[in-house]
């Protein structure tokens, strides 16, 4: 990975040995637990600046506090989302909506698509989730005594789920499951490849949907609105686009890692199961300890921030794995308390782009652990095999093979 | 007890109307309705668990006597 030099204004003594991708823990590590390899920063100062610290191998300023990153990703204005992060993969700059437009684009995008993913919503999504979590469980637990839960459980429910949403077969599941790995782990060859072939597909879809109407998201983009005007090809791209990524990969690792968990964790796991009513709050709190994205933003202006002097076009991160474990935010932040209130974690982001798809990614997570404890007896890691894990832009847990004979 | 409602800090995380959807309605796309909300006696402690659970810190619980008034 190339790194770029430390730029001037940055002073040496705030430069610090730390990155999301080169970190001791941050590469694929059977048995790893990135989470707690990053909460390590809390020892050190609240803000430092990491010189290879995103995928392509930029510095950025490194933001450790629970409080500090509200501010930046509350002020929009200072700390600007738009870094064409996918698009720049192909060399070009148009940005997925809404996640890295500005306010007030921001708002009139947001607004069109709220509905559409609201808490409202996802209570007429529900039955249908449910179903999906129960076929594929029945299916494990009458097939034998263990499993590989991403690729048997993970994937196949959250993915198929959000196909459905976007009006896309099911069968191409494991299509969209490769490009999606390709797009956020794949190297510097499969991930533009990768993105040119999403970019092809949204677009076409896109075509279709205008030509043959149905009843999914797509079609509700194609004919939308704002401003009394229909969307741009570009910007129903970003929206297509953004959905796929953001929906493919993420639910289904924080489903992963809150089932590792109680692998591991037999207590926590018998008292669930025993008492499902306790499910919601854990749901929060294994949002907490193991959430999977780092937000960055770029300064849009100088700006003094908590004694680092940060200079317009500079990458501000703020990591949710890192806010979570803040001390001064969570009592015993390293470990897990699964009946922890007082729980306001940062898994989803804070500010104005508060993930808009959270409502269903939360209820989804809950029903897979609902639905998981209710069909699959006391379950371990399998014996000699371990979980691979890893950290970077999005932390992700490759396998996880269980076994409850 | 009443509750402070910081309406442009919503951003609707509705972690509030998870606890106590009673106390705190949410529009069409699930942001808080503006207005400050007076809790009743037997809502109070739901609603003070739902006002602390925000991420935004959008939501202000006022105990002044007035308020309790």
């Amino acid at each position: 990975m190339a790194v770029n030099p430390v730029p001037d204004h940055v002073p040496p003594e705030m430069v610090r040995d730390f990155s999301l991708f080169t970190s001791p823990g941050m590469a694929p590590t059977p048995n790893g637990d990135p989470h707690a390899a990053v909460a390590c920063v809390h020892s050190g100062p609240p803000i430092f600046y990491s010189p290879c610290n995103t995928r392509d191998g930029r510095g950025t300023w490194v933001v450790t506090r629970a409080t500090d990153q509200r501010r930046v990703l509350q002020d929009a204005e200072t700390f600007s989302s738009h870094r064409s992060i996918f698009s720049s993969a192909l060399g070009e700059s148009w940005p997925m909506i809404p996640l890295e437009l500005d306010p007030p684009a921001h708002g009139v995008f947001r607004s069109l698509l709220n509905p559409l993913l609201s808490p409202k919503r996802v209570v007429v999504l529900e039955p249908k989730v449910r179903e999906r979590a129960i076929t594929l469980i029945d299916r494990i637990a009458a097939s034998g005594t263990s499993c590989d839960v991403m690729k048997d459980f993970a994937f196949p429910f959250t993915v198929s789920i959000f196909l459905r949403l976007l009006g896309l077969p099911d069968h191409r599941l494991d299509t969209f499951v490769g490009w999606a790995k390709d797009l956020l782990h794949g190297d510097d060859v499969k991930r533009p490849a990768a993105a040119q072939t999403i970019v092809a597909f949204i677009d076409e879809l896109a075509t279709k949907r205008r030509k043959e109407p149905a009843d999914d998201f797509m079609t509700f983009i194609v004919q939308a609105q704002v401003e009394r005007r229909r969307l741009t090809e570009e910007e129903v791209r970003g929206i297509g686009v953004l959905v796929f990524v953001a929906g493919l990969d993420t639910v289904a690792a924080a489903i992963g890692f809150g089932l590792a968990y109680l692998a591991r964790n037999l207590k926590d796991q018998d008292l669930l199961r025993r008492e499902p009513d306790r499910i919601v709050l854990a749901a929060e709190e294994l949002l907490r300890a193991y959430p999977t994205v780092q937000i960055i933003r770029v300064a849009t202006k100088d700006i003094d921030f908590e004694g680092a002097p940060i200079r317009k076009g500079d990458y501000v991160s703020c990591a949710t794995m890192i806010a979570n474990r803040d001390p001064a935010e969570f009592e015993c932040p390293n470990t897990v308390d699964l009946a922890r209130e007082d729980n306001r974690h940062a898994a989803f982001g804070y500010g104005p782009h508060r993930c808009l798809g959270s409502h269903l990614a939360r209820r989804e997570i809950v029903i897979g652990l609902e639905e998981w404890l209710a069909r699959i007896p006391a379950f371990r890691i399998k014996k000699a095999t371990a979980p691979i894990t890893s950290g970077g832009h999005v932390f992700g847990i490759e396998n996880l093979i269980l076994d409850w004979s | 007890m009443r509750i402070i409602v910081h309406k442009a800090r919503c951003q609707g995380h509705a972690r509030c109307s998870a606890q106590a959807p009673d106390v705190f309605r949410l529009d069409d796309e699930g942001y808080i309705l503006p207005g400050d909300i007076e809790v009743g006696e037997g809502e109070q402690l739901l609603a003070s668990r739902g006002a602390r659970s925000c991420p935004e810190r959008a939501l202000e619980l006022d105990r002044t006597p007035a308020a309790r008034g």
